[in-house]
């Protein structure tokens, strides 16, 4: 599992300046919920984290190590929020898509059997057994983040990221996903960060939230930030000054 | 099999068959990626690269290889830095490709068929260093897509999730794009610029349609495209016809069937959805 330390990080896009100077540090096991209104840098801070764009001040560090790029390999799981984009029309097995995990430039390529055993324990993990030659696209919106949820564990990832993992599913799948997230982060001791406009439903698993609402305006436990939070599940009760 | 006792034939059939298998490796990666015309694109850029040879006197299919393996590298150095300009920085390759291709062709002593063979594709005329030429190029993309089917695969599926994973998408895309022209150009000796990228698309999107998973859609795809190389040739001989358009038109029969059979195949579909439904309604622990 890993730790992360955002310092002093500054990021823009263009002219836009989306996190300005933001500090944050998660613990090794923790799982963190990013919340905040549109445009706060939810996902940028996730990108950032997963290497996929660079600070223009200050520096992020996953493990101790600075992250210059995304050079962890397999070590990182990700899930990015347009996923349903690429498995729509995608002609691939449950199975060949958890098996995607598998790849790396950095790790040795596990041979088929290897890889199939993997691959069955991953969808044992999330529940989706039995479903290893149905096509991805076939599959309703809640087991299409499960087979996500397992590609990304495949790698036997320190740090978990979840980029709005329940855009476009109904309530209850959604509970169920973040209940299935909490399980994965107390039973294998897996750091998640997970970005999501679901206050109600995320805050109920994540030990830890952080709030961004012009900067970082909340971060710890996220019974602290549901008592604060109680009756207004989309407003935002905490703005930097 | 009386018609391939001819010289000329067994080379049509050795380029054929090759182009046949190459095509959909690349092609179902295009497909995937949602660049089904970067075929044709890069077919302008090869289009020059032909007319440049033709100038300086060179081999034209081996400058044509080099013009457009370096064109693709361009594409995707363009692609990979400007990804919001990408199908502008794609257009402006590709009309330079077919200006260039212009201006050469009114430099160059081009033999009276040499343009529209180029254009239509002369699997008939294939030399022995042709051959060698397809061959070569044949060898080199299977022994590439082999060593880097998975990371393209994974980076068809989604870029972002490739590059945490460490992969150098940058590269992988670098090399994946000089596969493809060298599929192309090898294509174009057999379909033409014009309809070389119908061998990377049609098989494709015909095994698409039987809903399988990626490999087996590869295989399908494949089995489809030298079904259309060797349907066209024979077809051709036997009418006395252009055999670069019949092999297209055998693959797009091939297509219209599956489409049909994929149709047909509403009650098969509908009863494996039932079956999901019903496992569904009963609380399986899977269902959500």
């Amino acid at each position: 599992m890993f730790d992360i330390a955002i310092k002093n990080v500054s990021f823009a896009y263009g002219d836009n300046k989306v996190l300005s100077d933001l500090s944050l540090t998660v613990a090794a096991g923790d799982f963190v919920a990013i919340v905040g209104p549109n445009g706060a840098g939810k996902s940028t801070i996730l990108k950032l984290i997963a290497g996929l764009v660079r600070p223009a001040d200050g520096v992020v560090q996953v493990g101790g190590k600075v992250v210059r790029d995304a050079c962890y390999s397999c070590e990182i799981g990700y899930v990015p929020q347009h996923y349903a984009n690429n498995t729509a029309g995608f002609p691939a097995t449950v199975e060949e898509i958890v098996a995607l995990g598998l790849t790396s430039s950095g790790s040795k390529r596990v041979k088929r059997e290897g890889a199939r055993h993997i691959v069955k324990h991953m969808l044992d993990l999330v529940g989706l057994e039995g479903l290893n030659h149905r096509l991805v696209g076939e599959l309703s919106g809640g087991q299409q983040q499960r087979v996500m949820v397992a590609r990304a564990l495949a790698a036997n990832p320190g740090l978990l990221l979840l980029d709005e993992p329940t855009s476009g599913v109904d309530y209850e799948t959604g509970t169920k996903l973040y209940g299935l997230l909490g399980e994965i982060n107390r039973n294998l001791g897996i750091t998640i960060v997970a970005v999501s406009h679901d206050i109600d439903k995320v805050t109920r698993f994540a030990n830890k939230v952080a709030c961004i609402n012009n900067g970082l305006c909340f971060y710890g436990d996220s019974t602290e930030f549901r008592h604060n939070h109680a009756g207004a599940p989309h407003f935002f009760p905490y703005q930097k000054v | 099999m009386e018609l391939f006792q001819y010289d000329f034939m067994q080379r049509a059939l050795i380029a054929g068959l090759i182009t046949a298998v190459a095509c959909p490796l690349i092609g179902i990666f295009v497909v995937v990626r949602r660049q089904a015309m970067i075929g044709d694109g890069l077919g302008h850029i090869a289009f020059a690269g032909v007319m440049g040879g033709y100038v300086l006197g060179v081999y034209p299919t081996a400058v044509a290889a080099l013009v457009t393996m370096l064109g693709a590298a361009a594409i995707e150095f363009v692609r990979h830095r400007h990804m919001r300009q990408a199908d502008t920085a794609l257009a402006i390759f590709f009309y330079s490709g077919i200006a260039l291709a212009v201006i050469f062709s009114s430099m160059a002593k081009v033999p009276g068929n040499g343009m529209i063979g180029v254009l239509f594709g002369s699997i008939l005329t294939v030399t022995g260093a042709d051959i060698w030429l397809i061959a070569g190029s044949g060898v080199l993309v299977l022994g590439v897509m082999h060593r880097y089917f998975d990371r393209l695969l994974l980076m068809a599926f989604d870029e972002d999730v490739a590059h945490v994973s460490g992969i150098n998408t940058g590269l992988t895309g670098t090399i994946f794009s000089m596969m493809a022209a060298l599929v192309v150009v090898v294509g174009m000796r057999v379909v033409g610029i014009l309809l070389v990228s119908s061998l990377m698309v049609i098989p494709v999107a015909a095994a698409q349609l039987l809903r399988r998973g990626f490999r087996a859609t590869l295989a399908l795809a494949v089995a489809f495209s030298v079904i259309s190389v060797l349907g066209g040739l024979v077809l051709s001989f036997n009418l006395d016809i252009a055999p670069g358009g019949t092999i297209v038109v055998t693959a797009v029969a091939i297509y219209l069937i599956m489409l049909v059979c994929a149709d047909l195949n509403v009650n098969f579909t509908l009863t494996r959805k039932k079956s999901a439904d019903t496992i569904v309604k009963s609380g399986h622990k899977n269902s959500y």
